[in-house]
């Protein structure tokens, strides 16, 4: 209980900090460091690998740069280093979600984490936001994560309610009405 | 003493019969006065001394015997009686004893009537309550594996439509899913 509150303490330190950070170089780092944090919490593995403490630093940012040099900012890229250096591999969703939410509230608006199994475009963006504004009453900041575990349809999360638009789901519910 | 006098009286007597023979004819029959008078007094006196001794404890003898027969026949009489008052307390004793036995079956008989007629009620009771039971645990399982079949053909009719479904989402149907789904949320209010 006290690690979990010490912990929560540092998700927040960590998101504070690069909320200060994003906030001189743009909002786009926000996005950036959201989308790169939740994609490499995807694969277990891979957080298995840069959690391990026997494995150098360097090579730990070797596989950072490798992985997002070329579809991030370098101001990402370091932001990432720096927390994986930090011991916070683990945590690195807890700390994008954060940070996604300090932003957002900073704005005057709430974060939607979006699950789709392929990328928007911003047109869809666009009426999404519209869409959730509306049907939450909030202003709303979407935030999109492509995962393919998602068959068909979209997933929303703002705050805790969930939005299950998927495919999946339906055919679950079509189970349970059957069943 | 009395020895003596009867002695002497048999002796007079025998000389009396031979004066008479002498005399013959009718004084041969009647005896001779002083004989009669010596038979008279010795009579008298064997009578008084009958009279006075033999008598009253003859009496006395006798009065015992019938005082005893007497009580003997009272005796009889009651042990009669006793025996008569016996029988026929035997006898309400076995009419009672034949009655009450009577009754005993007859209490008998009316209980197992009556434990029979509820033994029949309750094994009837019990046979309905099971052939109840039976029909509803066969109606029951009935509806529970028609349940378990319309369940299992369910999910076999979805699974095999998510896998149709699921195996022909290009990429154009991702995207329309995904524009239906922002089309709902957008008609939620």
């Amino acid at each position: 209980m006290e690690n979990e509150t010490a912990q929560a303490s540092y998700v927040d330190g960590y998101a504070s900090g690069l909320l200060g950070i994003a906030t001189v170089e743009g909002e786009g780092i926000v996005d950036e460091i959201y989308s790169a944090a939740l994609a490499i919490n995807g694969h277990a593995e891979l957080i298995d690998t840069l959690a391990d403490s026997r494995v150098p630093t360097e090579r730990k940012q070797g596989i950072i740069d490798e992985l997002l040099a070329a579809r991030a900012s370098k101001v990402t890229v370091a932001a990432i280093t720096f927390l994986i250096a930090a011991g916070q591999a683990r945590h690195l969703d807890e700390i994008a979600k954060r940070l996604a939410y300090l932003a957002a509230e900073a704005e005057g608006e709430v974060v939607a984490e979006v699950r789709a199994p392929l990328e928007l475009d911003a047109d869809q963006i666009d009426r999404l936001t519209a869409a959730l504004s509306k049907a939450t009453g909030l202003r709303v900041q979407v935030k999109v994560i492509v995962d393919p575990s998602v068959i068909g349809g979209v997933v929303t999360k703002v705050g805790d309610t969930v939005l299950d638009g998927s495919v999946q789901n339906r055919f679950t519910e079509l189970r349970e009405q059957w069943g | 003493m009395l020895m003596n006098l009867s002695l002497n009286v048999i002796l007079a007597t025998e000389a009396t019969t031979t004066s008479t023979e002498e005399s013959g004819g009718i004084a041969l029959l009647l005896p001779a006065p002083e004989e009669l008078i010596a038979g008279l007094i010795a009579f008298v006196i064997i009578f008084m001394v009958v009279w006075k001794f033999a008598l009253p404890a003859l009496n006395q003898t006798l009065e015992a015997r019938q005082n005893e027969i007497k009580a003997r026949l009272e005796s009889a009489e009651k042990s009669k009686e006793e025996a008569a008052t016996l029988l026929s307390d035997y006898q309400a004793q076995v009419a009672g004893a034949k009655d009450e036995a009577a009754q005993i079956v007859a209490d008998a008989r009316d209980s197992g009537e009556a434990v029979k007629a509820d033994i029949e009620s309750r094994a009837e009771a019990e046979a309905d309550t099971i052939k109840e039971r039976g029909h509803e645990e066969v109606v029951a399982e009935r509806d529970r594996v028609a349940a378990d079949l319309r369940r299992q053909v369910a999910d076999l009719s979805i699974d095999v439509a998510e896998r149709v479904v699921v195996s022909n989402l290009d990429t154009e149907a991702q995207r329309a899913l995904v524009d239906q789904y922002i089309d709902e949320l957008g008609g939620v209010q």
